[in-house]
């Protein structure tokens, strides 16, 4: 567990939150940057803002008979929690391993699911990134292969450098083999 | 229109002689393309003019609809004699060029070696004018056939076809001995590359035409009887008014005075009434539903001619579709609750023809609408050579899987109880405590459905194939090659990690919904998980 990412005394909450046994043993997975768990709590912040704003906006222009300040009170307070407890376990919860013949990706805090893509049905690969994500030196690897449920996987969060490199390796790895 | 040619074509060679070797020359579609073209813009006309006609209150509707019909025909003709002037396709050595459009003109080429399947498919229309529409499918993800060819002469399109289907082989094979097994992958299997190099690469010039299903009159009609509920609602229907008519009006009506007979007598008439015009609209549905079936599948034929899949039917139309076995991205038996007393089953075949983006069209194709569970084995062995379905054994999912659907169903009719009582006590209806009784019964009904679910729930894994099973109404039996699988995913919601358990999807280039099996144990997903992407690594059948 990083500590820069965890408030110490929530670090055993989140560490309970997910000892759900990881789902298989492999080592050498690698976590996300960091620093897109800043990005997390400021997109989750901006949200709580957005829709506290919507909502006290809407009782007050209405004049539902409703608690506005208990309800706003409230969405800021899932807001805060989420941000304190979330997204760090959401930033555990995510890894990622490249092995010599696949790649595997982990994630969801709640809804846990793990990926396996095998080297040779990789399609391309691309890295992406949006003004935000690009500020702070972020990008995403979204790998494509010719599958429906998985046909474009994203692996959000990586450094700029790192995610050119990771790209790089993966369609090497990938351009070993035709699959037409 | 008449049949003759509209005018002399002098860059197009005659019907049937398609160049067997080098460049074809570009050729235009069939001249009745113009007739074809024109009677779905009369279709698309219809409806605008009769809104015109009806939505002014002054003048002729007629004469409205005649001037609106003319106004948009006239120029809409012209497009589409433009169009089928400036249509041009080409079959070269190892592409299908086709060139389209007016203003703005489409060149599009498609590469023979990515082709999914061909149909053919012609009208009752079409047939009688002796043409047909031809689409061929790639995996790609545009709206519709890739390649559309409507109107070709009939002749001309069978030996399109089989220059196409024949050109197509060349360059598959070519690109494996330029390839060899081995050089390209290093976690290639020999022995498993062979296996499918032996399924796909046939001489066709000498296969034999293999027959994998006929099917006759009597079949089409069960096919059509059991395609859905209706039959099943209204025979159930008649039985239960057949019993209300015997066994309440005989027991009740001499006990009534006569005043309370009469009235009785009309509110039971009046049900009677609505229950056979409900029964009476299932019926017709039916038999409708076993026309069609019968009509449309007419003749159906399933062959398998080398390394393709052919499947004709039809009586007024018809429909003839090729599918290369290499596509196959896998097979579904699906076994309907209405079916499956009947031992009677439907196989799907599913392609990367249909688009992710689409739900409408997935890739899978009704291969055969009906077949008897005992035939689904050879069926499946016309197509997968190496498979022997007989001897699968389904495994059962972890039985943890009963207790948590258990614990579903059980916790919602709980809330659904408790909800009831609540509402009733507001409204001072008071129950009696005998309602407590229906605990335990709604209880117990949660108990069977999921024992139920967790029956119908399974899986194998065979050498070079799994499959997955799964569904109570329609059990789906999915068979995915080990060369086809692309990823392999395994999830686990905060209800099935608390028992242990976890979903495992097999993911394929096909179109429809993934095969997957929910509620594995963890000691078998694991392995599992390790298993299946070995299997997609070891294996390059491409898609």
């Amino acid at each position: 567990m990083d500590a820069s990412i965890v408030p110490a005394a929530f670090a055993r909450i989140i560490r309970d939150m997910t000892t759900a046994p990881p789902l298989v043993d492999v080592p050498a997975f690698q976590r996300l940057d960091p620093r897109i768990a800043t990005l997390w709590r400021v997109s989750t912040a901006l949200n709580t803002l957005f829709w506290a704003a919507v909502v006290f906006g809407v009782i007050r222009f209405l004049s539902l008979p409703l608690p506005a300040w208990g309800i706003v009170g409230s969405l800021l307070a899932a807001g805060a929690a989420a941000i304190l407890f979330y997204v760090p376990a959401k930033w555990c919860a995510w890894e990622f391993q490249v092995g010599d013949a696949d790649v595997r990706l982990r994630h969801g805090v709640f809804w846990r699911t793990e990926s396996v893509v095998p080297h040779v049905r990789i399609q391309h690969v691309d890295t992406a990134h949006g003004p935000v994500e690009r500020g702070l030196g972020l990008a995403s690897v979204i790998i494509y292969t010719a599958g429906t449920v998985g046909g474009a996987l994203t692996i959000p969060g990586l450094a700029l450098a790192e995610a050119e490199v990771l790209r790089d390796r993966l369609a090497a790895l990938s351009g070993r083999d035709d699959a037409v | 229109m008449t049949q003759s040619d509209v005018e002399p074509r002098k860059d197009a060679a005659p019907g049937s002689d398609i160049s067997p070797d080098g460049d074809g020359a570009p050729r235009r579609l069939h001249p009745l393309t113009l007739l074809f073209a024109s009677l779905r813009l009369a279709r698309q006309l219809i409806l605008p003019a009769v809104i015109a006609a009806f939505s002014r209150a002054e003048g002729d509707p007629a004469r409205i609809a005649t001037w609106v019909i003319g106004v948009l025909a006239v120029p809409a003709l012209v497009i589409s004699t433009l169009r089928y002037m400036a249509f041009r396709y080409r079959l070269g050595s190892d592409e299908l060029v086709i060139d389209s459009g007016v203003l703005r003109r489409q060149h599009r080429v498609i590469p023979l070696s990515r082709v999914q399947n061909i149909d053919l498919r012609e009208s009752a229309l079409q047939r009688v004018l002796g043409v047909v529409e031809m689409h061929v499918e790639t995996a790609g993800t545009g709206r519709g056939a890739e390649g559309s060819l409507e109107v070709l002469g009939r002749d001309e399109a069978a030996a399109l076809r089989t220059e196409l289907l024949a050109r197509r082989r060349a360059v598959r094979e070519a690109a494996r001995e330029l390839a060899p097994a081995g050089e390209i992958g290093g976690a290639r299997e020999g022995a498993e590359e062979n296996a499918i190099r032996a399924r796909t690469v046939d001489d066709q010039a000498a296969a034999p035409v293999q027959v994998l299903a006929l099917l006759g009159t009597g079949r089409l009609a069960v096919a059509g009887a059991t395609a859905n509920e209706a039959g099943l609602i209204a025979a159930a229907l008649a039985a239960l008014f057949q019993f209300v008519d015997e066994a309440v009006i005989a027991r009740y009506l001499p006990i009534l005075t006569l005043a309370e007979r009469i009235r009785e007598a009309t509110l039971f008439g009046t049900i009677w009434l609505i229950a056979v015009a409900l029964a009476s609209l299932l019926i017709i549905g039916w038999v409708l539903s076993i026309a069609g079936s019968v009509i449309g599948y007419h003749g159906f034929t399933l062959e398998r001619v080398g390394g393709e899949l052919r499947k004709r039917y039809g009586l007024f139309g018809r429909r003839h579709t090729t599918v290369p076995i290499e596509r196959v991205q896998g097979i579904r038996v699906e076994e309907s609750l209405l079916r499956r007393p009947f031992g009677l089953a439907t196989i799907k075949i599913e392609t990367a023809g249909g688009s992710p983006g689409e739900r409408r069209r997935s890739g899978a194709e009704a291969f055969v609408p009906i077949v008897s569970v005992a035939e689904v084995a050879g069926l499946v062995r016309g197509v997968f050579g190496d498979l022997d379905l007989g001897a699968a054994r389904i495994q059962r999912v972890h039985p943890r899987s009963r207790r948590r659907a258990f614990l579903r169903y059980g916790v919602l009719s709980v809330i659904l109880f408790v909800l009831v009582i609540a509402v009733s006590v507001l409204r001072d209806l008071d129950p009696t405590p005998a309602v407590l009784w229906w605990i335990p019964v709604l209880l117990g009904a949660a108990w069977l459905l999921a024992a139920w679910q967790y029956r119908h729930r399974g899986y194998a894994l065979l050498p070079g194939y799994a499959l997955a099973r799964s569904g109570v109404l329609n059990r789906i039996t999915w068979i995915v090659p080990n060369w086809k699988i692309q990823t392999v995913h395994r999830t686990a919601t905060p209800f099935q990690r608390r028992h242990g358990l976890s979903t495992l999807l097999i993911d394929t280039a096909s179109g429809g919904r993934q095969g997957r099996v929910t509620d594995l144990g963890a000691d078998v997903a694991e392995p599992m998980v390790e298993e299946l992407a070995l299997r997609a690594r070891r294996t390059t059948g491409g898609w």
